[in-house]
């Protein structure tokens, strides 16, 4: 395990809008993943919490602060650097799981892989094995087929496909009963002991019970954290 | 407590020892409740004396071996088929402790958001249990603490929320202020 952070967030500030109609939706958060840590993120609706998430991913940009992720400060690359390292190192699993609704459940997974420059078959063949991990036995099916839960299974698929080192997870149990949230969270779980660093969001505490660390957000501040992991390795 | 229909329950599964009933009973309840073998042979002659189980001969190691009875069988089926009641479970002292803080004027949210790091940290540790978890009983076992636990955290929440709406509790000194001397705020409108 490396104690190099996969992501670093220092001092950072997001204000959406200006003027009167400024919302300070993060101010001051600093935070730090390392690779095999998985950190989840706890809120009320509204604190910051998917603010803070894009910022990690380096989907939007922090008002003051910096972030850094796998040792680039990304403040300092190009747009289409920023598009390369968000494509190579990032898989994101949003709110509202934006699967295209026309490519079937495999289509959508393979589709990270193949901007990635992987072969259509190489990337067909990840997707099958990532989506039978997962329980998802009608992998020709287009989104509108497949039930919430489902879909959220394939979302999370497409996150995780490919070696990515930093895994953004935004409500990825939403939809999901209770074993089947559980399975995610293993999943999750497991490619953060194979190296990876996991930010997770969640309202939910059994699930963020899987963290390393529990960070609590209020009005967009870090307000309580459970303590540094006690053993990192399980 | 159940420590009677419990064992009248292994008992159902064959007739066993005093200290086997000790083991499959931790094993079982995931040591939650670890029983020592003095409970297990008090209950034991209790359950003999109402009839419920019937001790065999001594063997050489001066060991006896308990069967359950028909009525055992049927207070066993009796109690798991009557669900427990709410009020037969103890007072939880946090909520006390809650009810105490807001009677008293003390400021609350606190209290609110220790508890809510220390349960969190008691549900990592019950996910990690849950991990190395052997057997469905114990699984069930861990499962219905991490329910418990995963409840007190929304719980915790919500009285944050409702706490962080309702003025009187807001962080100005004007408003935490009861409006009149000596009626302390009443828990009813707190939560
Ligand atoms: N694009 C935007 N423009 C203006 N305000 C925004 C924008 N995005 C978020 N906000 C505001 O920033 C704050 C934080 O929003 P954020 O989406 O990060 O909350 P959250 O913790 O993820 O909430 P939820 O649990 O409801 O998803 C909120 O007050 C929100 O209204
Ligand atoms: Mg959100």
């Amino acid at each position: 395990m490396s104690f190099d952070p996969v992501v670093r967030l220092a001092d950072v500030t997001r204000v959406h809008g200006d003027g009167p109609q400024a919302v300070p939706a993060l101010r001051g958060v600093s935070l730090d993943v390392v690779a095999g840590e998985l950190v989840a993120v706890m809120g009320p609706s509204g604190s910051g919490k998917s603010t803070l998430l894009n910022l990690a991913g380096g989907l939007d940009a922090p008002t003051s602060g910096e972030v850094t992720v796998e040792g680039a400060p990304l403040s300092g690359l190009s747009a289409r650097e920023l598009a390369a390292l968000r494509r190579r190192h990032v898989g994101y699993v949003f709110q509202d799981l934006n699967l295209i609704p026309s490519l079937t459940a495999a289509e959508n997974v393979m589709l990270p892989r193949e901007l990635d420059g992987v072969r259509a078959r190489q990337a067909r063949s990840e997707a099958a094995e990532i989506l039978a991990e997962i329980g998802i036995t009608e992998p020709g099916r287009f989104p509108d087929e497949l039930s919430g839960g489902q879909r959220q299974r394939v979302a999370i698929a497409r996150a995780l496909v490919g070696e990515r080192r930093l895994i953004l997870a935004d409500e990825p149990t939403g939809a999901l009963d209770t074993p089947t949230g559980d399975d995610v969270l293993r999943l999750l779980r497991t490619r953060c002991d194979a190296g990876a660093a996991v930010l997770l969001v969640t309202h939910e505490p059994r699930y963020a019970a899987w963290a390393d660390r529990v960070v609590f957000l209020r009005d967009g501040e870090i307000a309580d954290s459970t303590a540094a992991p006690l053993e990192s390795a399980r | 407590m159940a420590i009677r229909q419990g064992l009248l329950a292994l008992l159902s599964q064959g007739p066993r020892y005093g200290y086997q009933l000790r083991s499959e009973f931790e094993a079982s309840t995931g040591a939650i409740w670890p029983l020592n073998i003095g409970q297990v042979y008090t209950t034991l002659s209790r359950l003999e004396r109402d009839g419920l189980v019937a001790p065999g001969e001594q063997d050489a190691q001066g060991r006896v071996v308990y069967t359950i009875t028909e009525a055992g069988r049927a207070e066993m089926e009796r109690w798991l088929s009557t669900p427990v009641a709410r009020s037969d479970r103890p007072r939880d002292e946090l909520v006390v402790k809650l009810a105490m803080a807001v009677a008293a004027g003390a400021d609350p949210r606190p209290v609110i958001r220790a508890q809510r790091t220390a349960t969190m940290r008691a549900l990592q540790e019950l996910t990690r249990a849950m991990a190395g978890a052997e057997g469905p009983a114990q699984r069930l076992v861990l499962d219905s603490m991490i329910f418990q636990a995963e409840a007190e955290q929304r719980w915790l929440d919500h009285c944050e929320a409702v706490l962080a709406a309702s003025p009187r509790t807001q962080e100005t000194p004007e408003a935490t202020r009861s409006p009149e001397p000596g009626s302390g705020p009443s828990p009813d409108e707190e939560f």
